[in-house]
């Protein structure tokens, strides 16, 4: 926990974040979004955003992290790390993509290296691993044991049901993180 | 068969009256909804979401570490539903398994890794090997085993996938597994 003293976790309104989850850095949390318990979000080099209404599950992982060459300096060039909405990481995923757009599905297990930029509206299979630098396209679907990828014809139903029975469900059984960011409040504040 | 005695410190764990021995670094999210039936094993790490719906467990199952339960949904034309799970008796589920499956019969072995979908069902004594990936909505029938490669072995006259014995076997395993998780001794 050498970033704890970095930590800067800017949840807004309307967002479930459950207490046992370990957020480290500079994160925030658009409204909409359900952290499960046991989630882990890592900002090591830069700020991730996390867009609105998306599902984060357990034992899943989102890193922001140094790239290995270390050609770039956080303290010099700061980079975010923007994730879109609605995106879907589901139980035990591990996501170091440098991009992710929107809509997408990381399903349980998979693994995105932090060479891989992911567009919008793709699903990553469970049990994919993709590690070498690659960019997919829009509505790419990658599954099964050998990693097979194909466009998908039809757009994958949204999550927002999900997302309304969660933020009905889950404030009845877990201690919540209190929303602490209201846009409408620091404007007016400065 | 014989399994050696593991042990785990006092503070670690808590055994209940009907003998459940369970970790105390679990997550059990909802436990008013968690039904295990007695002799049940949850080891460290392991998340039971007992919030989304209920969880019932038979006796004599052990949910390894770092194991995820969870309920799995359905998507309607208004609303989701999650739907409650029944596990059978003398489960096995390994290290690390994913299970969202609706229904698990007993005497069922799911190996580490495994990754159950949503609303699968598996019938008594099936086999899930390591690190299987079962899609959504799969049916494995009893005495079947669910490869790594994802194809489906065993059946009438094919039958050496599974053990005959596999309901005896797996009550052996489940039952010696129970009995030999002791509390360390020496540690009082």
């Amino acid at each position: 926990m050498s970033h704890a003293e970095h930590n800067e976790i800017k949840i807004m309104a309307k967002a479930i974040v459950c207490e046992d989850c370990s957020l480290i850095g500079d994160i925030t949390i658009s409204p909409g979004c359900v952290i499960h318990p046991s989630a882990t979000i890592i900002a090591e080099a830069g700020p991730i955003v996390l867009g609105e209404n998306c599902i984060v599950e357990e034992y899943s992982t989102i890193a922001f992290r140094l790239p290995t060459d270390n050609k770039i300096d956080p303290a010099v060039e700061v980079r975010t790390l923007n994730i879109g909405a609605n995106n879907v990481f589901e139980v035990g995923s591990r996501v170091e993509a440098c991009h992710i757009g929107e809509k997408n599905v990381f399903e349980s297990k998979c693994y995105v290296g932090p060479c891989v930029f992911v567009s919008s509206g793709c699903i990553i299979g469970a049990g994919v691993r993709l590690v070498s630098e690659q960019k997919l396209p829009e509505n790419t679907v990658i599954y099964g044991r050998n990693c097979l990828q194909r466009e998908a014809i039809d757009k994958h139903g949204s999550q927002t049901l999900q997302i309304d029975f969660l933020r009905k469900v889950l404030p009845n059984y877990h201690h919540l993180r209190k929303p602490n960011y209201d846009p409408k409040k620091m404007r007016i504040a400065t | 068969m014989e399994i050696v005695d593991t042990y785990y410190s006092k503070d670690e764990y808590v055994e209940t009256a009907s003998g459940n021995k369970v970790s105390r670094q679990t997550v059990l999210c909802g436990s008013q909804n968690i039904v295990l039936n007695g002799k049940v094993v949850v080891q460290t790490g392991a998340i039971i979401r007992g919030d989304l719906a209920n969880v019932r467990t038979g006796r004599y199952c052990v949910i390894s570490k770092n194991a995820v339960i969870r309920p799995p949904y359905k998507q309607f034309s208004k609303g989701i539903a999650f739907f409650p799970m029944h596990i059978g008796d003398h489960v096995f589920i390994g290290e690390s398994a994913v299970v969202s499956a609706s229904s698990i019969g007993s005497f069922v072995y799911i190996g580490k890794n495994a990754i159950i979908g949503r609303r699968c069902a598996l019938k008594d004594c099936c086999i899930i090997e390591d690190g299987a990936v079962l899609p959504p909505e799969t049916t494995v029938a009893s005495y079947m085993r669910y490869t790594a490669k994802g194809t489906i072995e065993g059946g009438q006259g094919n039958p050496n996938f599974v053990p005959a014995a596999m309901q005896d076997q797996m009550v052996d395993y489940t039952k010696s597994f129970y009995e030999h998780f002791l509390r360390n001794p020496q540690a009082g």
